[in-house]
């Protein structure tokens, strides 16, 4: 055995595993973190909604894998999951931020951008294909003004063209927000449309 | 005939714990729990050879012996309502109209597998179906049938969690379904282990469909040999099986497994539209490649459905006429199988999209006699996916190009889209 060794062993260990001094240590608290480009950071206006959001989470802390229950939260809480969004339900559940970002866009039905108060997800598998759902798209496009997965001028309304929504009973179908309808003809559309807009108002 | 699962749907507020309790629900539980053992509630349930109604068509009872004998500790129930295969929505009807019924099956589940808890997973746009499960786990808890020493039994106790999803096909894969429910992006997870040894949490899981579950109770009352007999031929038990599509009556009905697509069809499903003929039609939502109309009579069930090249699937048939182009029909599955993909082995995230391609080349008269061929090499590695999506997403282009070889051809050779529904230049398509 070399001499003194054993003390040069432990003096790396030492090194390597005590902790920074407190001071020494990262201290930023995360939700400040400048967010990466291209997502949608909150408004000024509505940052005071973060308050409400950290107190829908605190239930689930204890419920293990309610990550997806989280991000629901968010978007009901700010229409869409925003960065700030992302860095609570990481930081409440105790995740890395990179596992709760990838769920957001693994799943269909959570948006990075926000979104307006009427969702219209139109189906366009085989069932509602068959039965028109490319008409019914149209349709929409049109009475709106906006092609599909934009949000219409007036802000209310954005048309989502999705996979098989279980509705093939009432081809073609689509949902509102969660709300059933179908089968939808295109002479129903303004009615339809202009419903939603009462209902807004 | 005996209805089994679809039996309470008519009920004036079927969904309600009164209204089930009324035409006998939760009793099935109450004699199981003071009758029998865990070990014979598997039995008789593999004695009934009830098997699984979300497509694989495992043997139930088995499935929770498996559990049950995993010496690991808490196992759990998974109720899988991920319903999402196109053309599918007979989950959505019993969730909405009878939820209590899967309930009960579940509740039985856990006492013949011995788990301790549940979690009942709902696809994210079934709203009302949210609704109403939530209010049936909180009503059964309240009558004591769910929690600790339920109905007074010292040994028994089980939790239900409800659980939604947020828009993915893959999900419905069981693996899938474990990592949604950990919290975690939806991508399978290698089998085996198999999930009755390391499912959710790493720990042993029986993992039902509604419709199996739904089934359960009825077994329970009735016998193993009632719900055999009520099958036709060598099949057993019933199953909902729903249309859509080119039909007068897009509805779901329960019949006995094994009835043919012409009875259907026609009898159940009110035909086809004044002055259509019946093209083909699917036996079993997107991953089942089409059938013809000469095929109408092999009976719906697992067994007949592989001898014809396909698979019976969900029981979700999709009828076509003449105005319907097949090319189209495989464009339409290809783009899903694209959109669902999970990405996470390649060949399935680029063989999808392959496939679309290819699909899209023959619908703008750019194909070419090779891309057929080509079809089936890229199938051929498209086998070799990580699970069944990849494994299946080929097989419905596959099959509609070897079924339907004469309207490809057609598309092919002579730019002619006998439907009229394809964008083929100077062919009599649309954009002729």
């Amino acid at each position: 055995m070399l001499p003194g060794l054993g003390a040069k062993l432990t003096a790396l260990l030492w090194v390597h595993c005590v902790p920074l001094p407190r001071h020494q240590q990262m201290s930023i608290h995360h939700a400040e973190l400048e967010m990466p480009p291209g997502r949608a950071p909150l408004p000024e206006s509505e940052r005071h909604k973060l308050a409400i959001l950290r107190e829908r989470l605190q239930p689930l802390r204890e419920r293990a894998g309610s990550t997806i229950e989280a991000l629901y939260a968010a978007q009901d809480v700010f229409s869409y999951v925003p960065p700030e969004a992302i860095v609570m339900v990481a930081e409440e559940l105790s995740l890395p931020e990179s596992q709760v970002f990838g769920v957001v866009t693994f799943y269909t039905m959570f948006s990075l951008e926000p979104q307006p108060p009427h969702l219209l997800r139109v189906c366009r598998d085989l069932s509602c294909h068959l039965a028109g759902a490319q008409n019914l798209i149209a349709t929409l496009e049109d009475a709106l003004g906006v092609r599909h997965g934009h949000t219409s001028p007036d802000g209310q309304f954005k048309v989502e063209v999705v996979s098989c929504l279980g509705l093939c009973d009432k081809q073609p179908a689509m949902l509102v927000n969660l709300e059933q309808h179908g089968p939808v003809k295109d002479t129903e559309v303004p009615a339809l449309l202009d419903g939603l807009r009462k209902s807004a108002s | 005939m005996d209805l089994v699962v679809t039996k309470n749907f008519g009920s004036p507020q079927s969904w309600t714990i009164q209204s089930y309790r009324e035409s006998g629900g939760y009793q099935a539980l109450e004699s199981v729990l003071s009758n029998l053992s865990p070990e014979d509630v598997s039995e008789l349930i593999k004695e009934s050879k009830l098997t699984g109604r979300g497509g694989a068509f495992f043997p139930t009872g088995l499935k929770w012996e498996f559990v049950r004998k995993d010496p690991k500790t808490p196992r759990y129930v998974v109720v899988n309502a991920d319903e999402s295969e196109p053309g599918t929505y007979v989950n959505r009807l019993s969730l909405e109209l009878d939820p209590h019924m899967t309930l009960e099956g579940m509740i039985i589940a856990a006492y013949a597998a011995q788990a301790e808890h549940g979690y009942f997973y709902i696809r994210g746009e079934y709203g009302l179906s949210h609704e109403r499960v939530k209010a049936a786990i909180k009503e059964a808890y309240d009558a004591g049938y769910l929690g600790e020493h339920i109905l007074g039994n010292d040994h028994f106790h089980f939790d239900v969690e409800f659980r939604r999803g947020a828009g993915a096909y893959i999900v419905g894969e069981e693996t899938a379904l474990f990592n949604s429910l950990e919290g975690k992006r939806g991508n399978p997870r290698f089998k085996p282990p198999f999930p009755t040894n390391v499912g959710v949490w790493g720990m042993p899981t029986a993992i039902n469909n509604v419709e199996t579950l739904a089934a359960v109770p009825a077994i329970l009352t009735n016998g193993a040999e009632w719900f055999q007999e009520l099958g036709r031929g060598e099949a057993t038990g019933t199953k909902m099986y729903c249309l859509s599509g080119n039909v007068v009556n897009p509805i779901a009905v329960e019949l006995p497994l094994g009835t043919t697509a012409r009875e259907l069809i026609f009898e159940h499903g009110g035909g086809m539209p004044e002055g259509r003929m019946l093209k083909g039609f699917k036996p079993g939502g997107a991953s089942s490649a089409p059938l013809t109309a000469d095929q109408l009579d092999a009976p719906l069930e697992p067994k007949s459905m592989g001898e014809l090249g396909t698979i019976m699937g969900t029981g979700g048939v999709v009828v076509f006429d003449e105005t319907t182009c097949m090319v189209d029909v495989a464009y339409r599955d290809a783009l899903f199988f694209e959109e669902e993909s999970c990405g996470f082995c390649i060949p399935c995230r680029e063989g999808t999209p392959n496939l679309v391609q290819i699909c899209e080349r023959i619908m703008h008269g750019q194909g070419t006699m090779d891309e057929l061929a080509l079809l089936e090499e890229l199938g051929a590695s498209m086998m070799a996916s990580f699970c069944g999506l990849g494994q299946f997403a080929h097989q419905p282009v596959r099959g509609a190009a070897t079924r339907f070889r004469a309207e490809f051809e057609a598309h092919i050779r002579d730019h002619h889209c006998e439907a009229g529904t394809c964008p083929i230049p100077n062919g009599n398509g649309r954009a002729a």
